[in-house]
């Protein structure tokens, strides 16, 4: 494969992180989302053992799904480069 | 995989995306009149509020609550099935689930809207982000159809990027979408690596997701004291009904596009005597539950529960109980029964039925409950107005014209997995059937056990 990429290549790939850099934004913000939840909860002193216990699940579960995204992205982008 | 084809072999699987006919483009202003009732109906509710509607005290939930199960449940169609089908190495999936992806990921977007429609004031929604609580159960379900989306939006995507890659080497329109969606997929030994082992981890992960959905719906109702709300079994309950109602639109979705996109030579007979199968299994399994459900119920007799038991049974839901017993159990079973000949017909039929069914089934759980309530509020009864009505309609044409667009943009049944199929796959399921049997030496061993 070549190595001298044109213009529209050039977008492409540049429009291919950025949807990477989506995905971490979107399940980067539904974690702070959670975070923020256990906090307020914890502040208010308002049963934040409900909040840890289901974030507990929750979290790994988004963090996985970011995972393969990002696998996928760098396993498919990272070859096309060699 | 990525040479040029003109025609092909698949060509009946590029057509859709490739020729647009007369026909598209009316089912589009149909479905747009639908879409138009709705958006009417919504807006008329916004800005009157939700008086326009036949909600109020103690009937607060109807038709978009009912709605919002029916519609989370038939995203069991997708995924789940085609995960397990996948997982299971069923090789008769290969066409078919594509469809059950998208079905997923188009019916999540409008089942999640409905609570959107349903809280009446949007902008509401914000104090979910801001002062969410934990111990509501509406949380959970805000947390887990999250995970639910974002999963399926993944799960449907990996299984397309092959797909992406030969429609950007094919077409000439649309190059910078497919190039970007493609993701520089050339098919290399390490690229087929790396996706095979993502779309397996998605297929595992996606499965107890997919459960967890809607045992936490069904935890809306359950976690309270409500009359026939408040029980243990409601969630495997739910989670039995959403694959039953999933099946039942796959097979719709399935039948419609066979029709509308000469797509006989991939959906044979074949594949609907086994989805038949599966939906008279599940059919069993509702019943069952159903059965037990309402018995437990029954057996308890506490003047509440009966009260309610009643208003489904003889009172003034009485034709929705029924309804819901002929259209889920019985025509299911009298068309699945036996499936050797007009098989397509019969599928369809008890298919539609279901659909049918499973909305009462999710009407008849809302509603009554709420018409009964255990505190001194009073009784009530729900009348819908034509804005819940539109909502209903928009609801559906939202979802079927969504599907539609999907088709135009991509392939709707997998071609690089019909093409693996003929490839590699028969030699696949030989050594594998071989690996099922017992050898010879395994065979005389039992012989000689049996002597002993």
């Amino acid at each position: 494969m070549s190595r001298e990429h044109s213009v529209p290549d050039r977008m492409a790939r540049a429009i291919q992180w950025g949807l990477a850099g989506a995905a971490v934004l979107f399940i980067g913000g539904i974690v702070t989302w959670i975070s923020h939840l256990i906090r307020t909860a914890w502040r208010l002193k308002d049963v934040p053992s409900a909040s840890i216990g289901i974030s507990l699940v929750a979290v790994p579960v988004f963090l996985t799904l970011l995972g393969v995204i990002l696998y996928v992205f760098w396993g498919l982008l990272g070859d096309r480069s060699e | 995989m990525a040479a040029r084809e003109p025609g092909g072999r698949d060509a009946a699987l590029f057509a859709p995306i490739e020729l647009t006919g007369r026909g598209f483009y009316g089912v589009v202003a149909i479905l747009f009149l639908f879409i138009l009732w709705g958006g009417v109906a919504y807006w008329v509710q916004f800005e009157e509020g939700l008086g326009v509607t036949g909600l109020h005290q103690p009937v607060s939930w109807g038709f978009y609550v009912t709605n919002f199960v029916f519609f989370i449940g038939i995203s069991h169609a997708g995924t789940l099935i085609s995960a397990i089908l996948r997982l299971s190495k069923a090789e008769w999936r290969r066409p078919v689930t594509r469809m059950a992806e998208v079905i997923t990921v188009m019916v999540l977007f409008i089942g999640a809207g409905q609570i959107l429609v349903d809280l009446g004031r949007p902008d509401r929604m914000m104090n979910i982000i801001r002062y969410g609580r934990y111990q509501s159960p509406l949380l959970w379900d805000a947390t887990s159809i999250s995970a639910y989306l974002t999963a399926s939006i993944v799960y449907l995507y990996l299984p397309m990027i092959p797909d992406i890659a030969i429609l950007r080497d094919r077409l000439q329109k649309r190059k910078l979408f497919y190039t970007v969606l493609a993701l520089g997929w050339t098919g290399s030994e390490r690229q087929q690596r790396v996706l095979n082992r993502a779309i397996a981890v998605m297929a595992i992960l996606v499965i107890p997701i997919a459960v967890s959905v809607h045992s936490v719906v069904s935890f809306v109702f359950s976690m309270t004291l409500q009359p026939m709300w408040h029980s243990t079994i409601f969630g495997p309950y739910f989670v039995v009904g959403a694959i039953f109602s999933g099946i039942a639109a796959l097979i719709v979705a399935m039948i419609i596009f066979r029709k509308a996109y000469g797509l006989q030579g991939y959906l044979k007979p074949i594949h609907f005597r086994y989805l038949g199968q599966l939906l008279l299994i599940m059919s069993l399994l509702w019943f069952y539950f159903t059965f037990a459900e309402y018995l437990t119920g029954y057996y308890g007799g506490t003047p509440e529960e009966m009260k309610v038991f009643w208003a489904k049974f003889t009172g003034p839901f009485w034709p929705f109980f029924w309804g819901m017993a002929l259209t889920n159990f019985v025509i299911p079973i009298l068309c699945l029964v036996r499936l050797g000949r007009h098989t397509i017909a019969k599928v369809l039929t008890a298919s539609l039925s279901v659909l049918v069914g499973m909305w009462l089934e999710r009407f008849i759980i809302v509603v009554p409950t709420l018409s009964n309530p255990r505190l001194p509020f009073g009784e009530g009864i729900y009348w819908p107005t034509w804005v819940e009505w539109g909502e209903l309609a928009g609801s559906f044409a939202l979802f079927a014209l969504f599907y539609l667009l999907f088709t135009k943009f991509f392939p709707v049944i997998s071609i690089w997995e019909i093409r693996e199929g003929r490839e590699v796959g028969l030699k696949e399921v030989e050594e594998r059937l071989l690996t099922y049997l017992p050898d010879g030496s395994e065979a005389e061993l039992a012989e000689t056990g049996r002597r002993w």
